[in-house]
């Protein structure tokens, strides 16, 4: 097949319209799973039997199930899970773009929790004992004095989830979403030249996972402030 | 009359003057191990305190049931008037009452020296920022940290830090003061630093509990030292009654370990 001949070029574009549905799914599956893992792994802080039992068996299930089987679950059973939830006289449509952004926030909300978890460990338990003494509240205390530095301890952790949600994004095409993936394989079939489009689309992970580190980086250092500068 | 006593007395504190913290029959668990039995002290305003012991003596443990670190299991504690019965309000109540230093500082090394000073007025006290930082400015040049407020907490000196903590502590403006072995992370030429900074406080009037091992300290400034052995409070004299004529044999064994 002739390079940037328009057909080429309009599979090329495909593959471009698919990058950006790529991006939005890991933008919003990472965000919600960022937002609802950090505040699962809060609650699941306390001791409480019944928060307990709630938060061992969500998390036993999301990390023993293949998150191919969630989105799976979700798609073709989430209409069904819908309509038992709000009623049966209305009739609830599950696209893969949304059975994909749910599976992935229930699935890396659950991971994101554990490393919450991991961080507050190694806290200091003298933070929390300055708070107290200060008379700081706990809602102060954890947006003021906790959280600031639980962001330093579990950025190398959340730079790894950030880095496997983007890699399973492509499993959301099996739902029948046309992101990158899908998209390549459609140009590589049609036009019987796998490596172009293949690679191609290996290249948009490859530059995306690149950024990732950059920015990563400069987070490392904005949030290791006041201890980056003793190892200098 | 009795003023010309008091001022001539021996015992210039036994006037008596209104009660700061009163702890009666104080019992502390932690599981079965009974970490504190029947604890009763009494410290007046402006009244030094320091109370000393072997390591497991529950000293600590006692210093921290006053600002309800640790909740306690038994008796009654009263802090200015406040009962601490561990509903919220007065707990949050007491703590405002106590400035505590801690023997690893636990500032917060995420924020400079100014705003580890500022966090808590503006939160709790609500005050302004420019109110803050004139409040945290002021107890940093009293602590002679004024310089540095720039900084964050590992760019200083441990004796700095604990300054640090110190007029942290300060800013809330708190009535009393625990100190929780202020010196002993410290390496041996920082601590007269902070001691100095204890001392200064001591002069301007501060109630002030401390739970350390410095003895020099306790002889210079306190008005009378608590030994504590096995989670009870064994021995309660005035400093040099305490350290010339100990009564109990525990105390003179504590004594001759610690003064060499």
């Amino acid at each position: 097949m002739e390079l940037f001949s328009d057909q080429f070029n309009g599979y090329l574009w495909q593959m471009v319209q698919g990058a950006y549905i790529t991006l939005q799914l890991f933008a919003a599956g990472f965000t919600l799973a960022l937002v609802l893992g950090t505040l699962i792994g809060i609650v699941t802080l306390s001791r409480n039997w019944l928060i307990q039992a709630v938060w061992k068996t969500y998390a036993s299930i999301i990390m023993g199930v293949p998150s191919l089987l969630i989105i799976f679950l979700l798609y073709y059973g989430g209409s069904a899970m819908l309509s038992g939830l709000f009623g049966t006289d209305r009739s609830f449509d599950v696209t893969p773009f949304g059975a994909g952004v749910t599976a992935l926030t229930i699935v890396y909300a659950a991971y994101v929790a554990e490393l919450v978890h991991g961080a507050v460990m190694n806290l200091p338990k003298g933070q929390f004992e300055a708070c107290s003494a200060l008379a700081i509240g706990p809602v102060a205390a954890w947006r003021h004095v906790i959280l600031p530095q639980l962001t330093r301890l579990a950025l190398p952790g959340l730079v790894n989830i950030w880095m496997i949600v983007l890699k399973d994004t492509p499993l959301v095409s099996l739902a029948g979403l046309n992101d990158l993936v899908a998209n390549a394989k459609i140009a590589a079939g049609a036009t019987k030249e796998p490596f172009i489009f293949f690679i191609a689309a290996s290249l948009f992970f490859i530059v995306f996972s690149a950024l990732t580190l950059r920015l990563s980086a400069r987070l490392e250092a904005r949030f290791g402030r006041g201890l980056a500068e003793v190892k200098a | 009359m009795s003023a010309l006593q008091t001022e001539t007395g021996p015992q210039p504190v036994a006037a008596p003057r209104p009660i700061a913290v009163e702890m009666t029959g104080v019992e502390k668990y932690y599981g079965k191990f009974k970490a504190l039995s029947g604890i009763d002290l009494t410290v007046r305003k402006g009244e030094k305190i320091v109370i000393c012991g072997p390591s497991g003596s529950g000293k600590s443990t006692l210093i921290r049931t006053i600002n309800r670190l640790e909740p306690h299991d038994g008796g009654t504690i009263v802090v200015n008037g406040i009962t601490l019965d561990g509903s919220p309000t007065s707990v949050q109540d007491v703590r405002l009452e106590c400035g505590m230093v801690f023997q690893q500082f636990n500032l917060f090394p995420h924020l400079t020296i100014l705003e580890n000073c500022m966090l808590a007025p503006r939160l709790t006290r609500k005050l302004s920022k420019t109110q803050a930082e004139a409040l945290a400015l002021k107890y940093l040049e009293r602590v002679h940290i004024g310089a540095q407020t720039h900084k964050y907490p590992s760019q200083l000196s441990g004796g700095q830090q604990q300054r640090v903590a110190i007029a942290r502590a300060l800013c809330m403006e708190p009535p009393i003061m625990l100190f929780d072995e202020p010196t002993s992370a410290l390496d041996p030429e920082m601590i007269k630093e902070v001691l100095q900074v204890m001392e200064d406080l001591a002069e301007d009037g501060m109630t002030m509990i401390c739970v350390t091992h410095e003895m020099g300290f306790a002889r210079r400034v306190a008005n009378r030292c608590v030994f504590m052995d096995q989670g009870e409070i064994v021995e309660e004299a005035r400093a040099e009654e305490f350290f010339e004529a100990p009564k109990s044999d525990r105390l003179k064994a504590f004594l001759a370990q610690i003064l060499h």
